[in-house]
């Protein structure tokens, strides 16, 4: 199989006076796939797109982007470009200027220029407001410019730095669609930095979540909600009811004193694990019916839902979000089915994680 | 309402300091202009500025000077303050660019009469290199240098705070899509710096029209610019309607340069 | 090649310090001058700074520009703080930015300008030339400066503060006393330091305000450096030299201790483009 990826680090170290922001990180990015770097702030994701951009250099490690090795390319010789988390968008140009501004400095003819960036206008849906001064500009529409001015040099891939923090949910939601959308169209690479991890579910093919300098983990979407591998991860994406628990053998765990059957394997025996339940995947019923014997103790509406706390003898807390109201101080049942269980063993890297995935999904 | 009342009270002294200090004395210029020594009214003041050479060359001099005075600054400060914002410990270099000019205008002429008096240390310098003595105090090149020399920490601080002020993320955009430093530097920095060099301009060129002293200690009166010729008529032949009038010329002067550099309002681009 | 860059830049820098100080340096250099004269240093003495310290006309001068300064900056400050407070009230934008452009006249207007619309203006009205118009000119000077230090401060101030004040009771006065006043001190203090140098550096306005049997400092520096060398005015220099040098660490430590971190280069900058002219 031919080499499909546009992006490399190898062993990526980046300190800043001496404070490490990455520690050895290690991923290739393919090319035409809507990536996410999510992490909380001060993870290092926005330090690995600027070493893609080229706008810092690594302390040591290798970069290579389409094959070459990139470490010593400065930013303007790099086909990447950057929608900036602020715009940065020329105050002192117009649309059509900050749109050109990446073309003219190619030195193209003027004509090619006006056709290029009505093109990338339209592209964005902001044909006709070549005139219109930065300042005149909304939120949204600035953002638009932004993409469009970065799209104008056609690169291979788009950084986005958190370009949607600054706007409001609704237009925050479109924008989510039409980036997609956008990234089917031109097929190239879109790397998109966020700490919104609603965000990144809901657009990206492949998803890097961040920690600490770190790659806790990658994959896509679905993967990476239904097998958290750590306590970071299942907290970080989506909500989670996290217990403490021992693996008792393949396919047998055991927690809040009561074993379980579940769909994971490949542990030491009695290994302590702590174990997730998504709150939508408990249901409540009846005491009799359910494997957990729970108390209601408050319940809030939320519009789609109820989020409903309730607490067991354990004094472990279970988050339900349930279509149905719960009765407050009832003692009720939650059921929850074997795949529902996600074991997660303590420090278990990724590569150790991948393994025994496939070692026994073999089976 | 009650504001309203306190919003008067704090307005009593300052407007009473607006009517007496800044309406007042500009009217009373303007009135004196009409008026010849002898305390007669008259536009012969504006007649003879107008018709006679002296004064015209006098005002053409005095512009050149000031032009020439302002280019020097700019020349000298437009780097300075580029590579001052790019050091460490910037704010300290900036407080010692600036201190400068918390020692007295008269003293640092004082101590240029010194350096370039005839025996003073750069004619020993030429002398030292094989040139020789020169007469260096009492020339245009002295005054010039001395002018710019004042006026220098006035033009790096605009620009300085406007360099400072210019998003860095404007210069990685630009390295982005594909400028070099320079491209960089001419079509996104220099344009973002434009006011502070426009405020720069302002606090150069108009004090320069009218410096006095310095045309006196260091010119040696070989330079007359418009300064020099209103305290002249002020203070030495007391021809206040005369003086008066090179006054009001000096005015018009500062309006029009004002008009020229200040922002232009553009569309709505302060606008957030 | 970046490293080369990177040193000729400094050299540069180093170049336009050293020329923004050898004029200074040179003064101070001379005081210790033995020899009576500016160009060859013969030996070291500490006479010409005696010369200084027995000359009773300077020292008397000296205070009277100290007075000079420290009075005019302290009701400049008061004038001015009040006038900031009434351009913030002032809602109105035409009247506002009216206002604005007629406090900016007297800072941008050349010196020269100054000093003789106000020589017409005391003249006019029978005001003797002396101690007062002078006094009264710095105070004239000085206000818009304090204005435009006070203005940002208040444009900082958070507007639900006062709301919440009057919410809880304080009267105006209160509110602005216990409320307004001490958010906008920095600016205020700035304001009379900036009023305060204005002042004691000032020479061209208190040229023509001044009459016989009142002078500043800058005023009997031009009239003796006109007469020809003399090193105890050196002497006085480096005294100044070091009195600024203490002003400006002073200042700067406020500005330090008033403003946190983040903000302190902001302000700094803001404070020394009122400066300029």
């Amino acid at each position: 199989m031919p080499n499909q990826s546009i992006i490399t680090f190898k062993d990526v170290v980046k300190e800043y006076d001496d404070q490490p922001i990455l520690n050895h990180v290690d991923f290739e990015i393919e090319k035409g796939k809507f990536y996410t770097l999510l992490g909380p702030s001060g993870c290092g994701k926005t330090t690995i797109l600027r070493l893609i951009a080229g706008f810092t250099d690594a302390t040591s490690g290798e970069i290579y982007l389409d094959g070459k090795k990139v470490n010593d390319i400065p930013a303007n010789k790099r086909k990447v470009n950057t929608v900036f988390q602020d715009y940065a968008l020329f105050p002192h140009m117009n649309v059509f200027d900050n749109v050109a501004f990446g073309l003219s400095i190619k030195k193209m003819a003027q004509q090619k220029i006006v056709e290029k960036v009505k093109e990338v206008l339209k592209m964005v849906q902001l044909s006709g407001y070549e005139n219109r001064e930065i300042s005149e500009m909304s939120g949204g529409q600035r953002q638009r410019v932004a993409i469009a001015r970065a799209l104008a040099n056609e690169p291979e891939v788009l950084l986005l730095d958190e370009p949607l923090s600054a706007l409001d949910l609704k237009l925050r939601t479109e924008m989510q669609y039409e980036l997609r959308a956008l990234q089917r169209r031109l097929g190239i690479t879109f790397i998109f930095v966020t700490h919104d991890q609603e965000e990144a579910l809901a657009m990206s093919d492949e998803i890097f979540v961040i920690n600490k300098g770190h790659i806790v983990q990658s994959g896509t979407p679905v993967d990476i909600y239904d097998e958290p591998i750590n306590r970071f991860v299942a907290d970080f994406i989506g909500e989670s009811n996290i217990v403490k628990g021992n693996m008792m053998d393949d396919y047998r765990v055991k927690f809040v004193g009561k074993e379980f059957e579940c769909v994971d394997a490949g542990m030491r025996e009695n290994e302590a694990v702590e174990i997730v339940l998504r709150p939508e995947d408990l249901e409540i019923t009846a005491v009799e019916k359910g494997k957990l014997k729970v108390k209601v103790d408050t319940q809030l509406f939320r519009g789609v839902h109820y989020e409903i706390v309730c607490s067991d003898t354990d004094q472990n807390e279970w988050v339900i979000h349930s279509t149905k109201k719960a009765k407050i101080g009832a003692e009720v049942g939650l059921y929850f089915n074997p795949e529902d269980i996600h074991v997660m063993r303590f420090n278990e890297t990724e590569e150790e994680f991948d393994a025994r995935l496939e070692a026994y999904e073999e089976e | 309402m009650t504001t309203k009342k306190s919003k008067l009270f704090y307005f009593i002294p300052y407007s009473m300091w607006i009517l007496l200090f800044v309406i007042a004395p500009i009217l009373l210029i303007i009135y004196q202009s009409f008026f010849d020594v002898s305390g007669h009214f008259t536009f012969a003041n504006y007649q003879t500025y107008f018709s006679s050479g002296t004064y015209l060359q006098m005002t053409i001099s005095s512009v050149w000077y000031a032009f020439l005075i302002t280019l020097f600054t700019f020349l000298v400060s437009y780097p300075t303050a580029y590579l001052l914002s790019k050091t460490k410990h910037k704010q300290l270099w900036l407080l010692l660019i600036i201190l400068p000019t918390w020692i007295n205008l008269l003293l640092k002429a004082y101590a240029f009469i010194g350096i370039f008096s005839s025996n003073g240390n750069v004619n020993g310098f030429l002398e030292f290199i094989g040139i020789g003595s020169k007469q260096i105090l009492f020339t245009d090149v002295s005054f010039l240098f001395v002018a710019t020399y004042i006026e220098i920490p006035f033009m790096i601080l605009p620009i300085f705070n406007a360099v400072e002020e210019i998003n860095p993320s404007y210069i990685s955009a630009s390295t982005d899509l594909g400028a070099n430093a320079w491209q960089t530097f001419r079509r996104v920095i220099f344009p973002l710096t434009l006011n502070g060099v426009k405020s720069g301009v302002q606090a150069v060129f108009i004090p320069s029209l009218s410096l006095f002293m310095l045309t006196r200690l260091i010119g040696g009166n070989r330079v007359i610019t418009l300064g020099t010729a209103i305290e002249q008529h002020f203070l030495v032949t007391q021809n206040w309607g005369m003086g008066s009038t090179i006054g009001v010329v000096l005015i018009a002067a500062m309006v029009i340069i004002m008009l020229l550099t200040g922002e232009k309002k553009k569309r709505g681009r302060k606008m957030k | 090649m970046k490293k080369t860059g990177l040193k000729w830049s400094n050299l540069y820098l180093i170049l336009v310090f050293a020329i923004l100080y050898i004029p200074i340096f040179y003064l101070i250099y001379y005081s210790f001058n033995e020899g009576g004269t500016m160009n060859s240093f013969t030996g070291f003495t500490w006479d010409h700074y005696k010369e200084v310290f027995s000359d009773t006309r300077l020292l008397v001068i000296v205070l009277d520009t100290l007075l000079v300064a420290l009075l005019s900056s302290l009701i400049a400050t008061f004038i001015g703080t009040m006038g900031a407070l009434g351009i913030y009230y002032t809602k109105k934008r035409p009247m506002r930015n009216a206002l604005l452009s007629v406090n900016n006249v007297l800072m941008v207007s050349p010196d020269v300008i100054i000093g003789a619309s106000f020589l017409v203006f005391f003249t006019f009205l029978g005001i003797g030339l002396g101690f007062g118009s002078v006094l009264m000119s710095h105070v004239a000077f000085s206000i818009p400066i304090v204005v435009l230090m006070v203005l940002p401060k208040l444009k900082e101030m958070n507007d639900s503060m006062i709301s919440a004040a009057h919410d809880l009771g304080a009267n105006n006065w209160q509110v602005l006393s216990r409320v307004i006043l001490p958010t906008i001190l920095p600016g205020i203090l700035a304001g009379y330091f900036m009023a305060f140098t204005y002042s004691l550096d000032d020479f061209a306005v208190t040229f023509f305000v001044t009459g016989n049997g009142f002078s500043t400092l800058s005023v009997e520096i031009y009239s003796r450096a006109r007469q020809g060398v003399s090193l105890s005015i050196n002497a006085l220099s480096a005294l100044m030299f070091v009195f600024a040098l203490t002003l400006v660490i002073g200042y700067y430590f406020i500005m330090q201790h008033n403003i946190n971190k983040k903000k302190k280069q902001r302000k700094l900058a803001e404070i020394e483009a009122v400066k300029m002219r």
